[in-house]
């Protein structure tokens, strides 16, 4: 540890650390455009000058100067103004004077450094530097004569996002920044150059020009296109929600938030459900409320328990699903799951599906084996932890299953369930890599759970992690890797089937009379029986609502306020944004209208009631954003059932931008298939 | 005598007709200068705070009072659901009508008036003390608070100021020794009241204006406190009414002046050529100047506070006139001047 | 002493004579009305009337939809919606203000990086229903290129000042 002085104020900071971390620890704030606290020290744009006391008489950048002992730093000295000034001058030399017209103004870095040191005229009399926009496909929109050279975009995708195809070309005032041959960023996260450029020269393209920051109702929620439960703030004006940005926690997703999830937005005001949908005579027609209600309340009545079925989709937050585990109850029936994937999840002990390792604790990993997933395309803010774990050194990664680029190296020991028995029986190399681990981890997907023999690669894959030492009182080395934000939740509440209940296979085809499908979307819908009277309620007019009998229109993740639990079983809230559209309404007041209507009243009649319920069902949900690693003690498995097939492991999610109802009604994302997934597809010809 | 005028002045019949005939001869003209007035009131009140005034509706804006007057013809009339119809409806009559009924006695030239009978002055006095009924019964049936509050205002006002004008119009009658208006300007032949009697005549001037509505006594009006006072609810031809008698009024209270104190129809300079101009050109004129005076004082003065109003009338024009009336019967006393002594 | 005099003057009525005489002098000044409709003070270069929005001499509009004059607004009489227009230029799709919200303080004028919005010399355009005054961009637009000389020369006045 070294002590020094900044600005009067005494810090000790860890040995190697920088002078501008030192005053980021004495709360003094030093300006800055290419340093990032999560990137590489570049040194380049000079704005974090400082003076040190018996140093030569000059500014020193403080971003690459690594402090030592008794150092004696001024922020705020003449010089340093001076110093400042002059290197904004030159910033401004180039960059245009085009802020009306720039989607970053308003939240810009140079902008608000400018007040502070620019001058308030020119006095560079030439022309400025003119560059050429860049196509990098369909989100990140450049104005590359505003760029001022930071390189934080090519230190992001070089570094976090593991895919190094940015870099700057040319010398001095022609140096460009680009892809050298054009093409769309490849990156699960080239959203994130947006919030990292200081400047507006990298932009998002579908929100360009769309509105001014100070026009945005900012709301603090939880994104669900992914079961990694990222923070994320939902920038609204009206009643429309215009953006999505990450919020930190560095504990789940640091700073950063995949495309999907922050480019989806455009998909919450598309193929929405605004009313209530009942079929007659085989075509759905527009309802009311009452209507809808009616129409349930009469199929309903009088049906056994037995023959009613409710399937959770992937989007649901914790409330709406108990409200409709607890109607369920009150009919009779223990029909329920929310397994739509018929992924073999074992819901009897909570750390057969958790992520126990947590998300940060990839960080203390020391060897790592993927099986059956691909977590750049299952949650690639997640992988980009991992791959900050695999940059750091000293961590072996091995994948079973299907061939991909994870923006990391590893062993690829095979594609089907054998590789694990060549693990189990030590023949394959990598098996040794395991054993002299100290932290080892496994991941398993839902490529190879949500198969015929998946509760026996659950199996596997738990007698692995007991065989090399995974589970001890301090680690927890055995992980299942979700895809769906309301995965975990719903297994917390027991949304599974109870005692003599059907799961999801066996509803379908018949089993049920009555199906009520609570934003399920992600199986096959054609797989319903015939007879089977379908209410879906949920909010896109995706695959459950062209089968459904009755529509009853709920609200998107931005329109209510959640309770949802990531995959390590980290329960967070997110606050309602806007108001749902039209005749929509939060999913719990749906649930609780109806329940009143059929005779079996839910005892339940605020929020704080509902979410106090929640607490009494699992005490989990009572601990909000607390997480605690499940000890390993207990090695007893999960019941297998038969043996693993030979089938070849492929990862859940083929396509990483279309996986629920809001992105495939987004035209972003579906420009984003297109800028992606045809490129592969004419390099695969 | 041809036989017209033997049927007109010794027929009874002939009689009513000629006298309805002197009627309208002389309300028409009363009526079109109300209508006058209203444009000289905004011409001169414009003058005074250096506008033109209307002078868009024909020449010089001559025609303002017939748009005016068309205009309220057009309104609706509305009667206010909780108003006493019946009385609503007789408030602005009854107003107009003894405005007008006044005129009866004033005698415009040497013994032209309607009805020359010799307690003329107590007449004016007994109809003008009637006025207050109209504005009472205004505000009462308009059934409104402000109504209310204005009427009450304007009915103790003018009680109030007929105190003072009641002695004002005793001291001229003694030094007349009658009550015929037309005895009392020829008593001026020689010196007009105005001049010996001065304080009488500023304060009967005054009590006019106090009787009369007029600024600065305009609490009635009242519209920076009480809207418009007694006539809030009016609209149309009935506010109409109250308009064209106020205004009456105005010009009543002006002949009054001038009959008992600026010599009537008589010529202000006694010789020729100033004589051969007809009595009732000067008796006009200088009921114009009084007017002027009305207006001029409006545009001059800001309105009174209620009680520094009850205060003028009960402490300072009482006792003056109390004193000036005791003073005078003193003085024609003693100097033998007292007329029929 | 004083108040006797105060009273004798009061008696004189010398205040009232005072502003007796005063109001006479007025009645014989020349006046200083206009007769509107066809006699019209001159205006200053910097009044602020009727907006409007104003063009490039090439046809282009001028405005770019940077939002400062909504931002600025401090009745939020005006609502602006934008997106890349065809060529990938910033263009409003919406630009309305609401005459009856507006309380004429130039501060949108002011904050105008391109001079697009205007307060112009039009004073004169009262309507007969409510729904005339809630101003579109089209109308804007109208009203910029109906006034363009007097706005550029206005403009051109007050340059030195600004």
């Amino acid at each position: 540890m070294a002590k020094l002085t900044i600005d009067g104020i005494e810090v000790e900071v860890p040995n190697g650390s920088t002078v501008i971390q030192a005053a980021e620890a004495a709360g003094v704030e030093i300006p800055r455009f290419c340093y990032h606290e999560r990137l590489s020290v570049a040194g380049n744009c000079r704005m974090c000058l400082v003076e040190i006391e018996k140093m030569p008489p000059k500014p020193v950048a403080s971003c690459g100067m690594p402090v030592s002992e008794g150092m004696v730093v001024h922020t705020d000295s003449e010089m340093v103004r001076r110093g400042r000034r002059g290197v904004m001058e030159f910033l401004l030399i180039n960059h245009p004077l085009d802020c009306p017209i720039c989607d970053q103004g308003g939240e810009c870095d140079l902008q608000d450094e400018a007040v502070g040191y620019g001058r308030d005229h020119s006095r560079y009399d030439e022309n400025k530097r003119a560059v050429g926009n860049k196509d990098w496909g369909p989100i990140v929109k450049t104005v590359m004569t505003r760029c001022i050279h930071c390189t934080r975009c090519i230190r992001f995708s070089a570094e976090i996002a593991g895919v190094p195809e940015l870099g700057a070309v040319y010398r001095g005032e022609s140096m460009e920044v680009g892809t050298y041959v054009d093409k769309p960023l490849s990156s699960e996260l080239s959203g994130n150059l947006i919030d990292l450029c200081p400047v507006g020269a990298l932009t998002a393209k579908p929100y360009a020009f769309t509105a001014r920051t100070w026009e945005l109702r900012k709301t603090d929620s939880i994104d669900v296109l992914d079961a990694l439960g990222a923070n994320i703030r939902v920038d609204a004006r009206g009643a429309e929600v215009l953006r999505i940005l990450p919020r930190r926690n560095d504990e789940v997703n640091e700073e950063w938030l995949g495309d999907k999830s922050r480019f989806s937005v455009d998909g919450l005001k598309r193929r929405r459900l605004d009313k209530p949908w009942i079929r007659k005579s085989g075509k759905l027609q527009p309802a009311s409320w009452e209507e809808a209600f009616a129409a349930i309340a009469d199929r309903l009545k009088g049906m056994p328990g037995e023959r009613i079925g409710a399937i959770a989709g992937d989007l649901c937050d914790a409330e709406s699903m108990l409200a409709l585990k607890d109607m369920m109850s009150a009919l009779g029936s223990a029909n329920i799951d929310c397994r739509q994937d018929g992924a073999a999840l074992d819901a009897s002990r909570r750390e057969f599906y958790l992520f126990n390792t947590t998300i940060a604790g990839i960080e203390e990993a020391d060897a790592l084996l993927i099986i059956g997933a691909n977590p750049r395309r299952e949650s690639p803010v997640l992988n980009a932890r991992i791959r900050k774990r695999w940059v750091a050194g000293g961590f072996p990664v091995a994948l079973i299953g299907e061939h991909a680029d994870l923006t990391y190296d590893f062993e690829h020991i095979g594609n089907g369930p054998a590789a694990l028995q060549s693990l189990a029986d030590g023949s394959h190399g990598f098996a040794e890599a395991l054993k002299s681990a100290k932290n080892p981890m496994i991941i398993i997907g839902q490529g190879a759970l949500a198969r015929p023999d998946g509760a026996a690669m659950l199996a596997a894959a738990w007698a692995l992690a007991v065989q090399f030492g995974m589970l001890n009182a301090d680690w927890h080395g055995f992980n299942v890797l979700h895809t769906a934000a309301s995965r975990v939740a719903a297994l917390d509440l027991g949304f599974v089937p109870g005692a003599g209940g059907k799961d999801i296979a066996a509803m379908l085809g018949g089993g049920v009379d009555a199906l009520w499908l609570l934003g399920a979307d992600e199986f096959d819908t054609a797989k319903i029986g015939a007879e089977t009277f379908v209410i879906y309620q949920g909010h896109h007019g995706d695959a459950g609502a062209s089968r459904a009998d009755v529509i009853l229109p709920g609200a998107a993740y931005t329109e209510k306020p959640g309770t949802y639990t990531n995959m390590e079983g980290r329960v967070q809230q997110g606050f309602m944004a806007v108001s749902p559209p039209g005749d929509a309404r939060e999913d719990w007041r749906i649930l609780r209208a109806i329940s009143a209507y059929i005779g079996h009243a839910l005892p339940y009649d605020n929020f704080v009631e509902l979410r106090a319920r929640l607490a009494q069902v699992n005490p989990v949900f009572a601990a909000v954003e607390q997480v605690r690693r499940l000890a390993g003690t207990d090695a007893s498995g999960p019941v297998a059932q038969g043996a693993p097939g030979d089938a070849a492991l492929v990862s859940a999610v083929q396509n990483y931008y279309q996986t629920d109802p809001i992105s495939r009604a987004s035209p972003t994302m579906a420009a984003c298939v297109a800028a992606h997934y045809t490129v592969v597809a004419e390099a695969a010809e | 005598m041809n036989s017209l005028e033997t049927f007109l002045f010794t027929t009874d019949l002939g009689i009513v007709i000629l006298t309805i005939l002197k009627s309208l001869a002389l309300i028409v003209p009363l009526l079109i200068g109300v209508a006058y007035l209203t444009l000289a009131e905004r011409k001169v009140l414009g003058a005074i705070q250096l506008r033109k005034g209307p002078n868009v509706v024909g020449p010089f804006g001559l025609w303002q009072p017939f748009a005016d007057a068309i205009k309220m013809l057009m309104k609706e009339t509305i009667i206010p659901a909780g108003a006493n119809r019946a009385l609503f409806v007789l408030a602005p009559l009854l107003t107009f009508g003894l405005a007008v009924t006044a005129w009866a006695v004033i005698p415009v030239s040497n013994h032209w008036a309607i009805a020359n009978i010799n307690v003329g002055i107590l007449y004016i006095f007994a109809i003008s003390s009637l006025g207050v009924y109209g504005i009472i019964i205004a505000g009462w049936a308009s059934n409104s608070k402000y109504a209310f509050l204005g009427a009450m205002r304007s009915a103790a006002q003018m009680v109030s100021y007929e105190v003072s004008m009641g002695f004002v119009i005793v001291t001229v009658i003694m030094c007349v020794g009658s009550q015929n208006l037309n005895d009392i300007v020829l008593a001026q032949r020689h010196i007009w009241f105005a001049i010996p009697l001065f304080p009488m005549f500023i304060i009967f001037f005054i009590s006019g204006l106090a009787e009369t509505n007029r600024a600065p006594f305009d609490l009635a009006e009242g519209d920076t406190e009480i809207v418009a006072g007694f006539f809030v609810e009016y609209s149309a031809m009935s506010f109409a009414l109250f308009f064209l008698g106020e205004y009456a009024n105005m010009i009543l209270i002006s002949a009054t002046t001038t009959v008992l104190f600026l010599g009537g129809w008589l010529s202000p300079l006694p010789f020729i050529p100033f004589t051969w101009i007809p009595g009732v050109f000067w008796f006009v004129f200088k009921i114009f100047v009084c007017l002027f005076v009305f207006i001029w004082v409006r545009g001059t003065l800001p309105r009174y506070r209620y009680d520094q109003i009850m205060a003028l009338g009960w402490k300072v024009f009482l006792p003056i006139s109390l004193v000036w009336l005791v003073m005078t019967a003193g003085f024609l006393e003693i100097f033998g001047m007292l007329p029929h002594a | 002493m004083s108040r006797l005099g105060n009273t004798a003057a009061g008696l004189m009525l010398n205040e009232i004579r005072a502003g007796l005489w005063l109001t006479l002098r007025y009645f014989f000044k020349p006046k200083a009305t206009l007769n509107y409709p066809y006699e019209k003070n001159p205006i200053s270069p910097r009044f602020k009337g009727e907006h409007a929005l104003r063009r490039y001499p090439n046809g282009e509009e001028r405005c770019i939809a940077c939002k400062l004059c909504e931002a600025v607004c401090p009745a939020q009489a005006i609502t602006i919606e934008a997106e890349p227009r065809d060529d990938g230029s910033r263009r409003t799709t919406r630009y309305d203000i609401d005459m009856t919200k507006c309380i004429y303080c130039g501060l949108c004028e002011e904050a105008c990086p391109v001079d697009a919005i205007v307060e112009g010399p039009n004073f004169e355009f009262a309507t007969e229903t409510r729904e005339e005054l809630m101003y579109d961009k089209e109308k804007l637009l109208a009203n910029g290129d109906r006034w363009e000389p007097e706005l550029a020369k206005r403009l051109e006045l007050d340059a030195p000042y600004r």
